[in-house]
């Protein structure tokens, strides 16, 4: 395949894949978690990490930096959570206080290390957007090495995980260990971000761990099929931002590739079943013709019964003055087409014994849903 | 036996004290004697059903087999035999029907039978249930109902967090009052009496007049 000819272009594809496919599985327990912004607090808490890693020891090994952002995040989370335990910042102020005061010191440093004469500090600050071309084959190996951990991490305690974003409290009260494995899965999330600030970089890491995770959210009701759609989505916008930026020139990957999860995640919004935006309008639109119509069906049958005879035909002005929707012409040709009324003449419109029985079953049900015997139980 | 008292008494607390997820104070916990940490498997808990996002991508079927996790142990996925407890526990809560759905699509009141199933499978001898009432439809009410006396009948412990105070004679054999400290507790006969009820809520407890007399 083309795609995968060139070296440079291979490497890009293939650590964008990796990246995509980890903090697309990482990122969904984020957000069920409601830990978006933890995240991007921790990515942009990385930098200085990374800053400090490269002062001390001077090397530029993938994972020397990767480790020194490893702690640096984690030491924001854990500042984080100290100082909503310890005080009364709430949580997202305490986020907001961490990605600054760690961000700041990570620029500091940054400025720091380039007015310094080491030749070899070119490059350090591609961290802040990535710059994904700068791939090699060593960091492609180490990225692919610390996401298998965290994936592995992920499937081993899987059920537990689960619990612990969906109900922590009653976890503990079984007996397993909710704070350790909190600090569990904080930690897989920190590898997730890590593997990729050089690709993305610290500014828009943290879209790569929300966008896949709110796409998948949108498709499917199950946990495992949205941690598996959203590392599909990852990967799959990894590969398309890394192929595009190599074939527009001066198009930057990271960028790239945060647009393409971010069309993804438009899609998805608008066009999934269920939950998407268009299928909603159209779900309420529906109700609203088919209520619109039943209600015209139950005036005629009300007039009628008024009447003693079912085919009793009413002007259209009566049925329009009963409907507080306005004209009912188009519900009655509706109806016409489903043979529950005819019209009778210019005017006039009579219900046909289909549409009577119809409408009888109808009132039937409206009575008993109107009456004391509902509790409830009818699902929204 | 009911545990009753103002809003802010400290209910919830007193329940999440007694299961460590909240520090204690004071005190200990023992349950047939044994520290609680040893015998924590006898002890199911049904949280109030506010505390989760009921918008979590998993059905009802799942969420009852999480009361299986503790006993499941680690690296072993439900199967089987957990699937036909957890079948087992919706049946009686009448909620069979609605095992594989979706947990966003549920009435507050069968959400209340899906956290009373999963702390059903537990298979417990003692259930702290903070708010099983709260809000939920008839069906629901009755339903709960006929589970407490199940599990009395089987020799169970249940301490149940309650509000509707005109309904305890009749739901439970035993009262705790808690305003903060406990006021009284003990056989609802003789703890649940006006001057205690006074003692607790603070003389706001005129409708109780109504209530036939209790003998003293």
């Amino acid at each position: 395949m083309e795609l995968f000819a060139d070296y440079t272009l291979r490497m890009v594809a293939l650590g964008s894949a990796t990246l995509g496919l980890v903090s697309g599985a990482l990122g969904s327990f984020a957000v069920l978690r409601g830990q978006s912004l933890l995240g991007d607090a921790i990515s942009h808490a990385a930098l200085p990490g990374i800053a400090l890693a490269f002062l001390l020891t001077g090397s530029k090994v993938p994972l020397v930096l990767m480790l020194g952002a490893a702690l640096a995040g984690w030491l924001a989370t854990l500042a984080v959570m100290g100082v909503t335990q310890a005080t009364r910042v709430p949580y997202d102020s305490a986020l907001g206080i961490a990605l600054s005061v760690f961000f700041g010191v990570g620029l500091v440093l940054l400025t720091f290390i380039q007015k310094q004469p080491n030749a070899n500090q070119a490059g350090l600050e591609t961290f802040l957007f990535g710059q994904a071309a700068a791939l090699v084959h060593q960091d492609v190996l180490t990225m692919a090495g610390l996401g298998a951990l965290a994936l592995l991490g992920l499937a081993v305690a899987w059920k537990e995980f689960k619990l612990l974003a969906f109900d922590a409290a009653f976890g503990a009260s079984l007996g397993l260990p909710m704070r350790r494995l909190d600090v569990l899965l904080t930690s897989l999330l920190v590898l997730a971000i890590v593997i990729g600030l050089q690709t993305v970089g610290v500014v828009l890491m943290s879209a790569m761990l929300v966008a896949p995770a709110a796409a998948a959210r949108q498709w499917t009701d199950r946990l495992g099929r949205m941690v598996l759609l959203a590392m599909f989505f990852g990967a799959t916008a990894g590969m398309s931002g890394a192929f595009l930026s190599s074939r527009v020139e001066r198009l930057p990957t990271g960028p790239t590739i945060v647009l393409c999860v971010s069309a993804i995640v438009l899609v998805s919004l608008l066009l999934a079943p269920n939950r998407g935006l268009l299928w909603r309008g159209v779900r309420a639109w529906r109700n609203g013709r088919r209520l619109r119509g039943e209600a015209v069906l139950l005036n005629l049958y009300a007039l009628a019964v008024h009447h003693d005879r079912r085919d009793h035909p009413h002007e259209r002005g009566v049925l329009d003055a009963m409907s507080p929707e306005g004209p009912t012409g188009p519900a009655l040709r509706k109806l016409a087409a489903r043979g529950l009324v005819r019209q009778v003449d210019a005017t006039r419109w009579a219900l046909t014994p289909q549409g009577w029985h119809r409408a009888a079953q109808l009132a039937r049900e409206r009575s008993i849903a109107a009456g004391p015997a509902t509790d409830g139980e009818a699902a929204p | 036996m009911a545990i009753v008292g103002p809003n802010g008494a400290g209910k919830t607390t007193f329940i999440k004290a007694l299961l460590d997820l909240v520090p204690r104070a004071a005190g200990q916990v023992r349950i047939f004697g044994a520290p609680y940490a040893e015998r924590r498997h006898l002890v199911a808990y049904v949280p109030q059903r506010g505390s989760v996002d009921w918008d979590f991508p998993t059905n009802v079927l799942d969420v009852v087999m999480m009361g299986l996790y503790g006993r499941l142990g680690w690296f072993r996925r439900p199967g089987r035999a957990e699937r036909a407890q957890a079948m087992q526990a919706l049946d009686q809560v009448g909620m069979t029907a609605f095992a594989t759905r979706q947990i966003s699509q549920l009435s507050g009141g069968q959400q209340q039978r899906v956290f009373l199933a999963r702390a059903l499978v537990q298979d417990a001898q003692i259930y702290l249930m903070d708010e099983p009432f709260q809000g939920v439809d008839a069906t629901t009410e009755r339903a709960i109902i006929e589970l407490l006396r199940t599990l009395r009948a089987q020799g169970k412990t249940v301490l149940v967090v309650h509000h509707d105070l005109q309904t305890v004679p009749e739901y439970f054999d035993q009262v705790m009052l808690l305003n903060v400290y406990k006021i009284a507790s003990g056989p609802v006969e003789n703890v649940f009496t006006e001057d205690n009820l006074r003692l607790t809520y603070g003389g706001r407890v005129g409708f109780l007049r109504t209530r036939p007399k209790v003998e003293g």
